[in-house]
């Protein structure tokens, strides 16, 4: 087994270490092999050096959030993310069995069948009821009433809200918010057809590859050939602003040419007049509309008419939710998470606040942690008149 | 060892632990109107103890000193488990300056684990200008040429053609592609004092020759310029996968001639060199820029290294502005100091760890201490 990592990417890295603070895992541990650039060392002895793909290589390389914070700190524009991206590929069939059922179970059968997924929803209310959840998973409030009443969408739609899989099961009425505020725009939101379920972006963050690319054809397919795609996850965007790197096909391309951000689709729209309100709203930027998506701004661009923002001091430091990350690495995941809630709490001061959170993993993490998240198509409806 | 355990606001003091990141130190104390002045350009990335170790530079060393300037008071652990502090916090602490020996000494007289730092107020206002050149040697005449003129800028920086242009591909701050040099230059004080001293480099810088002066209109465009400046090292892969990275120091007056023999050096061992440094105080960083996988090149960028540094002495500079020796100079020490001196040093460190345990083998080549040369080790044949 050996890695086939893009060698010239692979030792453009100069090890500079301007990476190392953008880094949330090298910031709460202090070691270098929960670095970016230790990463890349143990890349380069693996393929260039001979070095054995070990327990403590894969550790390596599962510890890693693939925030990408650190592609923006990097002056030499290491593709850090692809090239952890297809190290994890490299080390799936090397899976312990256990882990790869585990796998299958959640990213074979669950999230691309999106029926088995509102199923388990169902299910999962109940449980929820019966307070079987426990509320450190940061799971919503699921609603009986959301999961019976599908979306609407509009007749001649000229732009589509992209459902995906989880979001559409647990988080549903953020959807109905984006449509809503949608509408008040002017535009005829319409929805993805059978098939348009789960983007893909877990599973090649698992090193899926393969499933990923079957994912990113049905989503391409599901959606007709024109129109903005507008995504309210922000890690589903920034997967499907990749498809057309990931198929490599001239119909990808051109479909991540359409995709937006909710809030970047939002801030380019007529601005909508908000009634103003005394929220103290923080601003969380999610790693993949900041760091991937470069979406951010938009995010205050379409808030700020209706609340008051305030940043946060850390330059976009991950908040450890990584997709599927707290659960596959949970006291890294809650280290980096304490963190970022001592920076969120930090910038509110005293006094009631809201974040804002584009994306789902993020809002749910968050939340885990005790604090009101909500996403900023929630606050907008919110706002409007 | 990350905290900050505490600021003083009044004394414009804090007691950190070493390993505090440089910048995160100067953004806490923002707010306070204060700033940690040395600000070396991995100031994202090293940490207050490193910086003491290396008694480290940076742009802004220029006005406000090095690292040893802004450091008061350490308590340290000596090799033989005993707690000492050095310094203080009063204005003339009584006594051997222990504190100044062990700033810069990387490590081999103990460890710090508590560092009593400076803090320097923010400046009421500051302007920086981005000028560019035809040609090298028009950069480097201009430096020494605006401090004759009487003008101490708070940091004066150089960067040869290659490096802006890898530079400009990542933060996009609008540096000339096509200048053979430019120069950073920063300004800071009160109102009046920095317009007439922005005037005086204005105006020197034209009479040697910059095409074009900018003066950054806002803080934005100022903390994007030194962005590119800061990011300088890491966007060496735009132009090759490897570097070794030098740092000498040479009498300003001599940059025009030391730069041509660098670039003259590096030729001779068909490698490319890439200059970014702190030019206001002779501070030269050669970058030899290469790919490791070309058989045979790591010799002759260990020659081309030597030569360089080599030709820096010869002009009347030293070993290391801020690196440090470590083991890579460690051999190269008796080219600034004779016998004697490096005996005095060896002494000095023996006082602090007498048996050598602090970071052993480095700074101080074999041999140092004149006694040494005498002792005929244990079963030796002689």
């Amino acid at each position: 087994m050996k890695l086939q990592l893009p060698e010239d990417d692979l030792v453009a890295c100069v090890a500079c270490g301007l990476c190392l603070p953008a880094c949330p895992t090298y910031r709460v541990t202090g070691l270098e092999i929960a670095s970016p650039r230790g990463r890349i060392a143990a890349m380069q002895a693996v393929q260039l050096g001979g070095a054995p793909i070990d327990a403590e290589f894969t550790a390596a390389m599962d510890a890693c959030l693939v925030c990408r914070g650190c592609e923006v700190a990097c002056p030499s524009s290491v593709p850090f993310g692809h090239l952890m991206e297809a190290a994890r590929a490299t080390l799936q069939p090397r899976r312990p069995a256990q882990r790869r059922f585990a796998e299958w179970l959640g990213y074979r059968l669950v999230l691309p069948h999106h029926g088995l997924l509102l199923a388990l929803t169902w299910l999962l209310a109940v449980a929820q009821r019966l307070r079987l959840v426990p509320n450190r998973f940061g799971l919503p409030r699921l609603s009986f009433r959301s999961l019976r009443t599908p979306l609407d969408a509009d007749a001649h739609p000229d732009v589509f809200l992209f459902t995906g899989c989880v979001m559409d099961a647990w988080q549903r009425e953020v959807h109905r918010a984006a449509l809503t505020v949608m509408r008040a725009t002017g535009a005829r939101p319409g929805l993805p057809g059978v098939h348009g379920g789960c983007c893909g972006a877990l599973h090649l963050h698992a090193g899926l590859d393969d499933q990923a690319r079957a994912l990113a054809k049905q989503v391409i397919a599901s959606l007709p050939p024109e129109g903005p795609v507008v995504v309210d996850s922000a890690g589903c965007g920034a997967a499907m602003k990749d498809y057309g790197r990931l198929l490599d096909t001239d119909g990808a391309r051109a479909f991540s040419a359409r995709v937006r951000d909710f809030s970047e689709w939002l801030a380019e729209q007529a601005p909508l007049p908000l009634r103003p309100s005394g929220t103290t709203v923080v601003v969380q930027d999610p790693c993949h509309l900041r760091h991937v998506q470069h979406a951010e701004h938009a995010v205050r661009t379409v808030l700020r008419g209706g609340y008051q923002l305030v940043e946060i001091d850390d330059d976009g430091l991950c908040c450890g939710a990584g997709g599927a990350y707290s659960v596959t690495e949970p006291s890294l995941s809650a280290a980096v998470r304490a963190r970022k809630v001592d920076a969120i709490r930090a910038a509110a001061g005293d006094g009631p606040f809201v974040v804002a959170s584009a994306n789902p993993g993020c809002a749910m993490h968050l939340a885990a942690a005790g604090l009101t998240v909500q996403h900023p198509a929630e606050l907008v409806e919110e706002a409007l008149p | 060892m990350n905290r900050v355990i505490e600021v003083d606001v009044e004394a414009r003091v804090a007691w950190v632990e070493p390993g505090v990141l440089n910048l995160d130190l100067s953004r806490m104390v923002t707010h306070l109107g204060l700033h940690y002045a040395p600000d070396p350009s991995s100031q994202q990335a090293c940490t207050i103890g490193g910086n003491v170790a290396t008694n480290a530079g940076g742009p802004h060393c220029l006005a406000a000193g090095v690292t040893s300037s802004h450091i008061l008071a350490l308590d340290i652990v000596l090799a033989d488990g005993s707690v000492a502090r050095l310094g203080g916090l009063e204005p003339d602490v009584p006594g051997l300056d222990l504190r100044g020996c062990f700033v810069g000494s990387e490590g081999t007289m103990g460890i710090a684990t508590r560092i009593a730092v400076r803090l320097q107020p923010n400046p009421p206002c500051v302007r920086t200008l981005l000028l560019d050149f035809m040609s090298i040697d028009a950069a480097a005449a201009t430096v020494s040429a605006i401090i004759a003129a009487g003008i101490v800028p708070s940091a004066l920086e150089m960067m040869d053609a290659r490096i802006t242009r890898a530079v400009e591909d990542y933060v996009r701050a609008g540096y000339p592609r096509d200048a053979e040099a430019v120069l950073l230059a920063e300004l800071d004080g009160l109102p009046a004092g920095v317009e007439a001293a922005v005037a005086v480099v204005d105006r020197v810088g034209r009479e040697h020759g910059a095409r074009t002066v900018r003066v950054a209109a806002d803080a934005a465009e100022r903390a994007l310029l030194w962005k590119g400046r800061k990011s300088a090292f890491g966007a060496i892969a735009r132009i090759a996968p490897d570097y070794y990275l030098h740092d000498a120091v040479v009498p300003r007056t001599r940059l025009v001639e030391v730069l041509h023999q660098v670039y003259e050096i590096a030729a001779a061992h068909e490698l490319i060199v890439v200059n970014v440094f702190h030019a206001g105080d002779g501070n030269l960083h050669p970058i030899l820029v290469f790919d490791a996988r070309d058989p045979g090149i790591w010799d002759r960028v260990h020659a081309a290294g030597d030569a360089i540094v080599r030709a820096c002495v010869a002009a009347g500079g030293v070993l290391s502005g801020e690196h440090g020796i470590g083991l890579e100079k460690r051999d190269l020490m008796p080219l600034v100091f004779n016998v004697d001196d490096l005996d005095a040093q060896a002494r000095l460190r023996d006082a602090f760890d007498p048996d050598g345990r602090a970071n052993p083998q480095k700074v101080l080549p074999r041999g140092s201490r004149c006694g040494e040369t005498m002792r005929v080790p244990e079963g030796a044949w002689v």
